[in-house]
């Protein structure tokens, strides 16, 4: 990094930076001439930044101009062949081609503003030759796709990549640099600054904004060694995309000038290669002495594609974050310069400064702004201290289009804001549109970019110190509007996708038939037997991507928490035709199964995430299908605030398990450290907590066993969180009283679980056993204190007992005490409920309990015997039948009457059982056949 | 978070920023003149200079002053231009009325028109009152009126700082919502028809803080009148030790006249504080934030506690063991439902850390039977 480097980095703004080029470093003046030459030759180079739409103006632009005979794309040469897909008129981008290799998928995504897209239309439209020119993606080695440190999110973590990566932009030192100077937060903004705070008719420019893209990827590359370019294989890509352009020029010589549009930070290898100089032999020398020979054809496919996976901020590493934006963005720019066209081109001036004009809707006609004498011409100085001296070269179309933009995007976001219950006024938007131009004109910008207008929502829309906050209604409006929400279109009949070809390869791999959609069974012993456990990955992979292959029937489902004690799994499964559809219209989320998955894994995260943080409405996480089950599940805790979110997340942990996605189960159990932060439902924190428990005794059949450690610790932080959480459910309402007392059943179950998990456990924390400590110790302060809940306290003082922490004289004592006369009836019938609930035996095992209950019931006034009746008659439901039956003898013997006149005893027999077996069976099918399967419960 | 690089004058305990940074101001202005830069009506320097002043130009020789988040001094410095006044929210020690005191020496070259907000400030401090021998003598007159800073900030087209306005009683607030929005102040002591009219230049910085206990909400039709900036906590550990230390010798004088805090125990006390502001800690184990403010500023009032209770109650050594009592007294003011949290906090984290630190030990041991 040397000072001439900032000079010329922070200098070239678009006029000034011919003249920097004076002070450039020797091999880019060089390039700099060269680049003159091979225009003369008739090759221009389009140095561009993938789905920028400032390139993407300037390439239409400069095939507007050129006519060229071709137009040469940086992307896999087979991809020549879909071309005509991709111009066909029902192609709506956001598409993508893919491929697949050995080492993974790559996906080549397109949007609106890419440039390569307005090359491919524009190119089509002028009736140039088109063409993809670099490296086929399988020659591309695995060593070459992983070297050099991917950046952040450049490669997927479901081994899928991007084949228009640009880490070496994101991690340059110059770059990193020259954002210091200029006062911008990354590199993002360096490049909106410097380029996408362009107008229109600046853009349309497109040898200035061409010269200064390579300017700026030039210096970047100047950061890496030769050796690093080499290994992955940037070198090679090069060599294959300068010798195809050199075969075009020769083939097409006198038929006109040739365009090539890749990305910057290869351009100037390209013009080193091609213009003869001797940087460029390192590239040249790699040319095979035979030439490459025919265009390399293997498979691709045209896929639809989202904004979402686009957004280089939602872990896509190809480029520009916020393609809602961008794409905005660019359908101004083409506004303007539509409309430049139709009213002379060039009566803009210096006068059209920024947000000359604006007026939308009634409130924000304020806006009108002078144009700045602080503007254009001053703003051409190459002084950099005061925040960067930009642009301006000479305005010729106007930036109306994208001064209003800030405005259009203001109003949406306000309104989508509003959506989600933050109301954001007129006049906040008027003020946030009058912040937008001034903040652009500090930043020397000749119309609000995007970060001006994040920065304008960030000042006027907020009224508290809480932030945008990506979980708040306005971070989720932002979310929105920038995001963008667009799904792209591919033409009926194209070639079906692989991720039909990968899901029959695995299922067949597993050994089970997808010859015929005949339905079979297979039943699986997942302990013993490894490939059985790979046949139930693959069955719960396809089952959790909605593929409608198979389901399980029986035996444990760890899921949905059913059958936990089962050994045998059975599944049902057919491969139909509808499988291949749903597999086909699922492709747009990833060539693999495992992708698929994970895609959806992700969705259900982050609808957790919403939850958790309470911004969604009241649906629950629906992490796929509902956690239901046991009775520890049902909600309506005292603050619903999170609700679920703890056992929505160990849900997910679960379902990953299942499914063989174990590797995942890192960010997954950060998500669930960060659920039990927000969620204020005990219930489901000790659900989840006896989830992970049971996936940490089923780590062999789930081939869990790395992570048995951590599921152990996240045990612990369960057992601690639901020692916080305790006290809330000691003041249970009366009508949420079986609840509480239920999870309070199962908090105990799970401390004790816990414990005994503990001891020999592998790389299990020590702490694991801590936390539980915490929780008996709040259920015993919670025993002691007079406020609870008293069928809560009931089942604290039974449970107690039971562990050998209250004797039997305490019990007996509380217990009279809870029923003594005086007492009020409704208080001490849901006391001995909660004793009933949480240990019913306890009544036949300790003789004075029993007779201070009966005692305590004969003494009941018969109104008021009536009026607990019903509570007292749940209560004894609790009984098993063997002990109302010793129960009723008890009662007898003490009243003096035969035991067969007080107790009822219905005696079933096997041939009972498996009628009632059939019947049940009889029902879910018919239930099933009618689609409402839900009603038995047979889907989850 | 000041960098004080020039040496104040020994006369102030504290001179003002635009005393301190004189030489920066002149160098800015100069600047500003020589590229021609325009300026906004009223103010002393441009956009781009007052925000130079303060993150700093290391072309220029100016100081960086604030650190952390640059884009909120560029929506700072624009919100100053436009109607809307500027508040800047944030937790205590969050270098809020800093930053206020830079704008406003940077804007207007002085920092000084300030309304110190309490629960006492009447609306004379934010209009005008009057010199009673002299009202008594002459009746009202301009001679007998005593401005407010509001007063001469708007007849002087100033910038004016409203430190603590949350302190203030609603209705006392509200006396800004009409003076932002018309602009003018009426004075029918001296005639109908007498005012003040805010001459350009003129706003006002406000600092509040919204989620302290006893302080008052502020209207809707007040907050409509500013631009909401957040200022965020310290991130920074080391940075955050430095400001504890450097408060610890404020309040109880260098190192040798207090007891001793070793550097450890600090370390301890920040991450605590880190740890339950944040809701994670380090390591990302989930903890319960409590109510309490965990600011930098309550940070400091432990230290100086735990520095007290070793002096008259123990050895003379501060030790964690005195951090870990004084934080539940001086941090969680009483609160039950805080005190869970930090129960929670001790058993889940403290007890983990405590197995391999000896330092946690001590905290440990003292919290527990403490915090039961």
């Amino acid at each position: 990094m040397t000072t001439t480097d900032l000079e010329v980095a922070g200098s070239f703004s678009a006029g000034a930076a011919r003249a920097a080029w004076d002070a450039a470093p020797e091999r880019l003046r060089r390039a700099a001439e060269a680049i003159g030459t091979l225009r003369a030759r008739g090759i221009h180079l389009a140095p561009v930044r993938h789905h920028s739409p400032a390139c993407a103006v300037a390439v239409g632009a400069a095939i507007e101009e050129l006519r060229p005979s071709a137009v040469l794309i940086e992307g896999p040469e087979e991809y020549t062949a879909l071309i005509p897909a991709l111009l066909h008129e029902e192609t709506r981008p956001p598409v993508a081609v893919l491929s697949l290799g050995d080492s993974g998928s790559g996906f080549y995504p397109l949007a609106r503003f890419s440039p390569e897209w307005v090359a491919l239309r524009a190119g089509h439209a002028a009736g140039a030759e088109l063409a993809f020119v670099d490296r086929p993606w399988g020659e591309r080695g695995a060593g070459e796709r992983e070297q050099g440190e991917p950046g952040p999110g450049e490669r997927g973590e479901d081994g899928q990549t991007t084949l228009m990566s640009e880490r070496y932009l994101a991690h340059s030192e110059t770059i990193a640099a020259v954002a210091r100077r200029l006062g911008c937060r990354d590199h993002d903004e360096v490049w909106d600054h410097l380029f996408e705070a362009r107008t229109a008719g600046e853009l349309s420019d497109w040898r200035v904004v061409f010269d200064d893209v390579l300017a700026w990827a030039a210096l970047a590359r100047l950061d890496y060694e030769e050796a690093v370019l080499a290994a992955d294989g940037s070198l090679d890509r090069e060599a294959r995309m300068s010798a195809r352009v050199a075969e075009h020029v020769e083939r097409l010589a006198g038929s006109g000038p040739v365009l090539v549009v890749t990305g910057a930070f290869h351009t100037l290898a390209l013009v080193e290669a091609l213009s003869g100089a001797p940087e460029g032999a390192v590239v040249r020398d790699r040319w095979p002495a035979e030439g490459y020979g025919e265009v390399a054809s293997a498979e691709a496919w045209l896929v639809r594609y989202d904004h979402e996976r686009l957004d280089g901020l939602r872990g896509y590493g190809a480029g520009m974050p916020t393609p809602g934006y961008y794409e905005r963005l660019f359908a101004a720019h083409e506004a303007d310069l539509a409309h430049g066209a139709g009213t002379a081109a060039g009566d803009g001036g210096v006068g059209a400064g920024p947000g000359v004009g604006v007026g939308v809707g009634a409130g924000v006609g304020r806006l009108s702004r002078r144009p700045s004498p602080d503007g254009p011409t001053r703003r051409q100085s190459t002084d950099l201290a005061g925040g960067g001296g930009l642009a301006g070269a000479a305005g010729t179309a106007g930036a109306a289009g994208a001064s209003r933009l800030a405005v259009e995007v203001l109003v949406d976001v306000a309104r989508a804001a509003a959506d989600r219950g933050h109301a954001v006024s007129l006049p906040q938007v008027s003020a946030g549109a009058e912040q937008a131009v001034r903040l652009a004109d500090l930043r020397g910008r000749p119309f609000p970019g995007r970060t001006d207008v994040l920065d304008a929502i960030t000042s006027s829309f907020l009224q508290d110190d809480g932030g945008v906050g990506v979980d708040r209604p306005l971070g989720l409006a932002v979310a929105e509007v920038f995001g963008g929400r667009a799904l792209g279109e591919v033409p009926p009949g194209s070639a079906s996708p692989p991720l039909v070809r990968d899901a029959r390869e695995r299922v067949r791999q597993v050994r089970l038939t997808v010859d015929d959609s005949v339905p079979r069974t297979t039943r699986l012993d997942a302990r013993r037997t490894p490939a059985h456990r790979a046949r139930r990955e693959v069955l719960a992979l396809l089952d959790f991507v909605g593929s409608g292959f198979g389901r399980q029937v029986s035996g444990p489902d760890h899921v949905a928490g059913r059958g936990l004690g089962l050994l045998l799994e059975e599944w049902e499964y057919a491969w139909t035709p509808l499988v291949e559809a749903r597999l086909v219209e699922l492709s747009h989320l990833g060539a693999t199964l495992d992708a698929v998955a994970l895609a959806r894994l992700r969705a259900a995260e982050a609808r957790l995430a919403e939850v958790a943080s309470g911004t969604a409405g009241a649906n629950g996480p629906g992490a796929g299908g509902s956690p239901g089950g046991g009775p520890a599940a049902a909600s309506g805790g005292p603050a619903a605030q999170a609700p679920q979110a703890v056992d929505g997340a160990a849900t997910l942990m679960a379902q990953a398990l299942v499914m063989g996605l174990g590797d995942h189960l890192p960010r997954l159990a950060a998500l669930l450290r960060s659920s039990l932060d927000v969620d204020r439902d005990l219930a489901s924190v000790v659900g989840g907590g006896q989830r992970l428990l049971h996936l940490w005794r089923a780590r062999t059949e789930l081939g869990a066993e790395a992570h048995a450690g951590s599921l152990l610790d996240l045990v612990g932080q369960s057992l601690a969180t639901a020692a916080y959480l305790v006290p809330d459910v000691g003041r249970a309402r009366p009508e949420d009283e079986d609840t509480a007392v239920a999870t309070v059943v199962a908090l105990r179950t799970l401390v004790r679980e816990a414990a005994r998990a503990r001891p020999g456990a592998a790389g299990a924390s020590r702490a694991a056993a801590a936390p539980g400590v915490a929780a008996s110790r709040e259920l015993a302060r919670l025993r002691e204190d007079a406020a609870t809940a008293p069928s809560v306290r009931g089942a604290l003082v039974a449970l107690g007992s039971v562990d050998g922490e209250v004797t039997d004289d305490v019990l007996v004592a509380r217990v009279r005490g809870a029923l003594q006369a005086g007492a009020d009836p409704s208080l001490a019938a849901r006391f001995l409920g909660g004793v009933l609930r949480a240990a019913p035996d306890l009544l036949l095992h300790t003789p004075e309990l029993f007779d201070a209950v009966d005692e305590a019931l004969r003494r009941l006034a018969p109104e008021a015997f009536l009026a607990v009746l019903p509570d007292l008659r749940r209560a004894f439901t609790w009984l098993r039948p063997t002990e109302t039956h010793r129960l009723a003898q008890r009662v007898a013997a003490s009243t003096g009457v035969r035991a067969h006149e007080v107790d009822v005893r219905v005696d079933l027999t096997e041939q009972d059982l498996a009628a009632g077996l059939v019947l049940e069976r009889e029902l879910a099918a018919v239930l099933a056949r009618d689609g409402l399967a839900r009603w038995s419960g047979a889907e989850r | 978070m000041t960098t004080q690089t020039t040496t104040a004058p020994a006369a102030e305990l504290r001179p003002s920023a635009e005393v301190r940074y004189a030489d920066e101001l002149a160098t800015l202005a100069r600047w500003d003149a020589d590229r021609g830069a325009e300026l906004p009506p009223g103010w002393l320097l441009s956009p781009r200079a007052v925000r130079a002043f303060i993150v700093g130009d290391e072309a220029l020789g100016v100081s960086r002053k604030f650190y952390g988040d640059d884009p909120l001094v560029d929506r700072a410095v624009v919100s100053l231009l436009g109607r809307q006044g500027l508040m800047l929210v944030g937790e205590p020690g969050t270098a809020k009325s800093m930053l206020s005191e830079l704008l406003a020496a940077a804007v207007s070259g002085t920092s000084n028109l300030t309304v110190q907000g309490t629960a006492g400030t009447t609306e004379d401090h934010l209009r005008y009152s009057w010199n009673y021998a002299l009202l008594v003598a002459e009746g009202p007159s301009e001679r007998s009126l005593v401005p407010s800073a509001i007063y001469s900030g708007m007849r002087d087209g100033k910038v004016v700082r409203f430190e603590e306005i949350t302190r203030c009683a609603p209705e006392i607030q509200d006396t800004l919502v009409s003076i932002l929005s018309e602009k003018q102040l009426m004075v029918p002591e001296l005639g109908s028809e007498t005012r003040v009219a805010a001459r350009p230049g003129f706003n006002v910085i406000a600092t509040a803080n919204l989620k302290d206990r006893g302080v008052h909400e502020m209207s809707a039709a007040l907050k409509r009148r500013f631009s909401f900036e957040t200022v965020a906590p310290v991130r920074d550990r080391d940075f955050e030790i430095e400001l504890v230390e450097r408060q610890l010798t404020a309040e109880l004088g260098p190192v040798g006249q207090r007891p001793p805090l070793s550097r450890d125990v600090l370390e301890v006390l920040v991450t605590v504080f880190q740890d339950l502001r944040v809701g994670t800690t380090r390591e990302g184990a989930p903890v319960k934030r409590p109510e309490t403010v965990m600011s930098t500023a309550e940070a400091v009032n432990v230290a100086v506690a735990a520095s007290l209770e070793a002096r008259y109650l123990g050895d003379g050594v501060v030790t964690a063991a005195e951090v870990a009592r004084q934080v539940a007294g001086v941090a969680l003011k009483g609160d039950e439902e805080d005190a869970r949290r930090l129960r929670h906090y001790v058993d889940n984290v403290v007890r983990e850390r405590a197995r391999s630190d000896s330092r946690w030990k001590d905290f440990f041991t003292a919290a527990e039977p403490l915090w039961r």
